[in-house]
């Protein structure tokens, strides 16, 4: 009872929030309540807004180059969307575990110590106590205990995500945003990864953007559906995905049943629109070549 | 064999003469300096050459040392100079600027890459040195070492050549550190922005890390371009020969020494011989540092390929 | 310093820095706009220096100069490019880019084009006094050649890597020889990046000093022959520059006029031929 009483204060509240890479429309007026220390799960087929949407809650979205919103994000009686909005205090608050684990090109230790040291914790041993707990509650600690100063990448992708975990919520976030978490995963790692997530929602408020409906079966209390920008259904997730009350929704879910497939804990979601920012497109990057000034080939 | 065969077996051949040959210019010029610089080499002793500081070729002083500290110190003048200034410019630019600005610097910054020396030369001339001069004049009494100068300073002087050196080292070090800085992946930007960081944070704690080699092969490029270069110092710098003590005094660098006495070479013994030694000494230094900048810059362009 | 006010002092710092470099470019225009303009005139444009020494104060003009340049930056830019197309092509994966020392020959003509152009000038002397030429055009043009080829080679071969492979495996698939995928396919794609290469090396070859230095002497007329000295622009300036009459003067600082503009011209007409260049490749 009282599970449910809280979860039920203080959602975070979506209002009309849209979003636009140029002149297309990505994600249309969409209006949810997400309840607090819940998993919440935002299900839908690839490229069709939900990346999105998390971006805008973190502003991530602030460094896509083209890209516009509206609407409002409210979290504790601010809009995360504002223009006077403190974004650094909202990244804080907000946490984003990205699809590909990407550890910064730095040890463990100073991956995950990477975010108290920016909000300016300095002391050595606080950092080596927060370090520790963290790496404890992504289910990291045993496997690195030794190697803390080694480089991140020399990680395990599996590990390496758990890092980012473990560096994602080191910060003290309140929310905690997941965009396919696993889908760059092998099965083990998979469920590592979703049994920490399990462990996490006592503390946190989870966002989980998933196309693997069996994922979210396992892990949501809360469901979302968005399809081609657009919020179809939402609501508790056994109400969602055994009485499914729009036709679109029933359709994709019963598809995933009907088409068989084993659950894709592996799988790698296809290619996103979204996960195209403006600098990777930097055409001499692609190239890979270093051009030297007076040979260089104009922009 | 067809005739299509015979073409492109022959064009491949004659192909490959060009490039060979190109590339074996480098042993060549290296080979025909060392040649004609054997004489010298051999007549004078190597310390009276590096150490001796009388450069007085009538009477067979050929003490290179003077020329050496003279290039060395405008050299690292040029550098304390344009590091600073190229590396905060090409972080702006990688970083923070829009993509309208950038496509209005960067254009710019390949224009005054292009820029022939004499021209810098003569803006150095009309410009930097009197700029010099006077803050010779309000420097100087203070008596700060290595800002010390006599009563009238003319402005052409160690500073000056630097001054200029280091305008024509911007784009080198700029266009290379853009480079690599921009080459950071968006998703390590991300994560560490997703994590509150601010930008700053980020280029200081990730993107200057990973860039760091780079911009040392722009550095070490840029060190070699100041080296080597002789119009623009030449007409700044004085050429007299003493060992500069203050940036205010005037220097004779080696590409300053070989270009004004190439007219006298022939008529004193041993003095085309010994200028011809400068300029090998010259080629050799520009060479290791080249070498070496390459050397990184493959690495580097080894990781953004498999990146 | 808290984190925000520290990026905010990191910025200004960059913006007066970018401001710094952005202005010496300026200042350099300014300056040589300020002084050369003044003293632009057709006489100047059209006529050689009378009086008989360069440094004489008789009038006329730096067409001695202008058309030195231009003879001595035409034909070191022709040889080079006759040289330097084959071997830049040549350093491609079907041809030598595989081989084992395409490494090192690579390295060889980087270090080349980081050699100075007054070492080229000092070989070029041994060259001539070893052939019996005088400073003269001939002796100017071999030494700027001999500058241009590597930078040529470079600038061409950044561009010719671009092309991607699939391009020349659908040639090659076809049955088509190296020549034929090259000449026919290849050249397309690179055309305009090859002529930004030698728009490249011509600036340089008209625009360095040090190697004509000594290797192309310098005189009041216009380019009679091969074996006599030439008058260039840089020697030009440099020369009359420092000439304690304001008309001598005048013509060193239209040559530097003359010649900043003819390397912004190249510099635009590279940039514009860049942008079709970026147009037209396939990626």
């Amino acid at each position: 009872m009282t599970h449910d009483a809280t979860a039920a204060v203080n959602p975070i509240r979506i209002k009309d929030v849209s979003g636009f890479y140029g002149p297309s429309r990505v994600l249309d007026s969409i209006n949810l309540e997400i309840p607090r220390n819940r998993i919440t799960a935002i299900i839908g087929p690839s490229g069709c807004g939900k990346s999105t949407l998390l971006k805008c809650f973190n502003r991530l979205i602030d460094l896509v180059e083209g890209a516009s919103y509206s609407g409002q994000i409210i979290v504790d009686g601010v809009d995360v969307l504002g223009k006077d909005a403190d974004v650094l205090e909202i990244r804080r608050k907000i946490g984003l575990i990205a699809q590909k684990p990407t550890p910064l090109p730095l040890s463990i230790f100073d991956n995950v110590a990477y975010g108290p040291r920016i909000y300016g914790q300095k002391d050595r041993a606080e950092l080596e106590k927060i370090v520790r707990h963290y790496l404890e509650v992504a289910g990291l600690w045993e496997e690195v205990k030794d190697r803390l100063k080694t480089p991140a990448i020399n990680l395990s992708i599996g590990q390496q995500q758990r890092l980012c975990l473990a560096r994602g919520i080191a910060v003290d976030p309140e929310i905690l945003l997941c965009d396919e978490p696993t889908s760059a995963l092998d099965p083990v790692s998979s469920q590592h990864f979703e049994e920490q997530l399990k462990l996490l929602k006592e503390k946190y408020t989870i966002v989980i953007v998933t196309h693997n409906i069996h994922q979210a079966m396992r892990l949501a209390d809360y469901v979302a559906y968005i399809y081609l920008g657009e919020l179809i259904e939402s609501g508790p997730a056994a109400e969602v995905f055994e009485n499914p009350k729009d036709e679109r929704t029933k359709a994709y879910i019963k598809g995933v049943f009907l088409n068989d497939l084993p659950p894709e804990a592996g799988e790698r979601s296809g290619s996103n629109p979204e996960d195209f920012g403006g600098r990777d497109e930097d055409p001499d990057v692609q190239h890979g070549r270093i051009l030297v000034p007076g040979l260089s080939e104009g922009d | 064999m067809p005739a299509r065969k015979v073409i492109d077996r022959i064009t491949g051949n004659v192909m490959a003469v060009a490039a060979i040959g190109s590339a074996s210019l480098l042993i060549v010029v290296a080979g025909a300096l060392s040649v004609r610089s054997a004489p010298f080499l051999l007549t004078v002793p190597v310390t009276d050459i590096f150490l001796g500081s009388t450069w007085m070729p009538d009477e067979g002083h050929f003490g290179l040392l003077v020329p050496i500290v003279g290039t060395l110190l405008v050299t690292a003048i040029a550098m304390a100079v344009a590091v600073p200034l190229s590396i905060l410019s090409a972080i702006y630019l990688a970083e923070y600027a829009t993509e309208r600005v950038r496509a209005k610097v960067l254009p710019l910054i390949d224009l005054l890459a292009g820029i022939p020396p004499v021209i810098f030369g003569v803006v150095g001339v009309l410009v930097v040195v009197p700029a010099v001069a006077s803050l010779a004049a309000t420097l100087g009494p203070l008596g700060i070492p290595f800002f010390g100068t006599t009563d009238y300073n003319t402005g052409f002087s160690v500073l000056a050549g630097g001054i200029v050196l280091a305008t024509m080292v911007f784009p080198i070090i700029i266009s290379i550190s853009e480079q690599v800085l921009r080459a950071v992946p968006a998703e390590i930007r991300e994560a560490s922005l997703g994590l509150g960081a601010t930008r700053w944070q980020t280029i200081k704690h990730v993107g200057l890390r990973m860039a760091f080699p780079g911009m040392g092969a722009a550095i070490i490029l840029g060190f070699a371009r100041a080296f080597g270069e002789t119009m623009a110092v030449l007409m700044v710098v004085g050429n007299v020969a003493t060992i500069p003590s203050s940036v205010f005094d005037p220097a004779y660098p080696l590409p300053a020494l070989i270009a004004n006495n190439y007219g006298e070479m022939m008529s004193i013994p041993l003095y085309d011989s010994a200028l011809l030694f400068a300029a090998l000494l010259l080629m050799l230094v520009v060479l290791a540092f080249t070498v070496l900048a390459r050397l990184i810059l493959v690495r580097i362009e080894r990781g953004m390929a498999h990146g | 310093m808290d984190r925000v006010t520290e990026e905010r002092a990191m910025k200004g710092l960059m913006i007066a820095a970018l401001t710094i470099v952005v202005g010496s470019l300026i200042a350099i225009i300014g300056v040589v706009v300020w002084k050369g303009l003044p003293s632009l005139s057709i006489e100047m444009l059209t006529e050689t220096p009378r009086g008989g020494y360069y440094t004489s104060t008789g009038g006329g003009g730096i067409l001695n100069a202008i058309v030195g340049s231009l003879y001595l930056a035409f034909g070191s830019t022709l040889i080079a490019l006759v040289i330097s197309v084959p071997a830049a092509f040549a350093l491609q994966d079907e041809y030598l880019g595989r081989t084992r020392y395409a490494g090192r020959l690579r390295l060889a003509l980087d270090v080349l084009w980081g050699t100075p152009s007054i070492v080229y000038g000092a070989f070029g002397f041994i060259v001539m006094l070893y052939l019996g030429i005088r400073a003269s055009l001939l002796g100017g043009i071999i030494v700027l050649t001999l500058l241009q080829i590597p930078i040529m080679i470079r600038a061409m071969e950044e561009v010719i890597r671009m092309v991607p492979r699939e391009i020349k495996e659908a040639s090659a698939v076809l049955g088509a020889t190296r020549w034929e995928t090259t000449t026919r396919v290849v050249v397309h794609q690179v055309a305009p990046g090859i002529i930004t290469a030698v728009l490249l090396a011509f600036g340089r070859g008209i625009g360095d000093a040090a190697s004509v230095l000594f290797t192309a002497g310098y005189t009041d007329s216009l380019p009679g022959s091969l074996f006599e000295p030439v008058a260039s622009l840089p020697l030009a300036v440099f020369f009359q520059l420092g000439m304690p009459y304001p008309e001598v003067q005048a013509r060193a600082y239209t040559a530097a006029l003359i010649l900043l503009v003819i390397v912004l011209l190249l510099s635009l007409a590279s940039r514009a031929l860049a942008k079709r260049f970026r147009k037209n490749i396939l990626r």
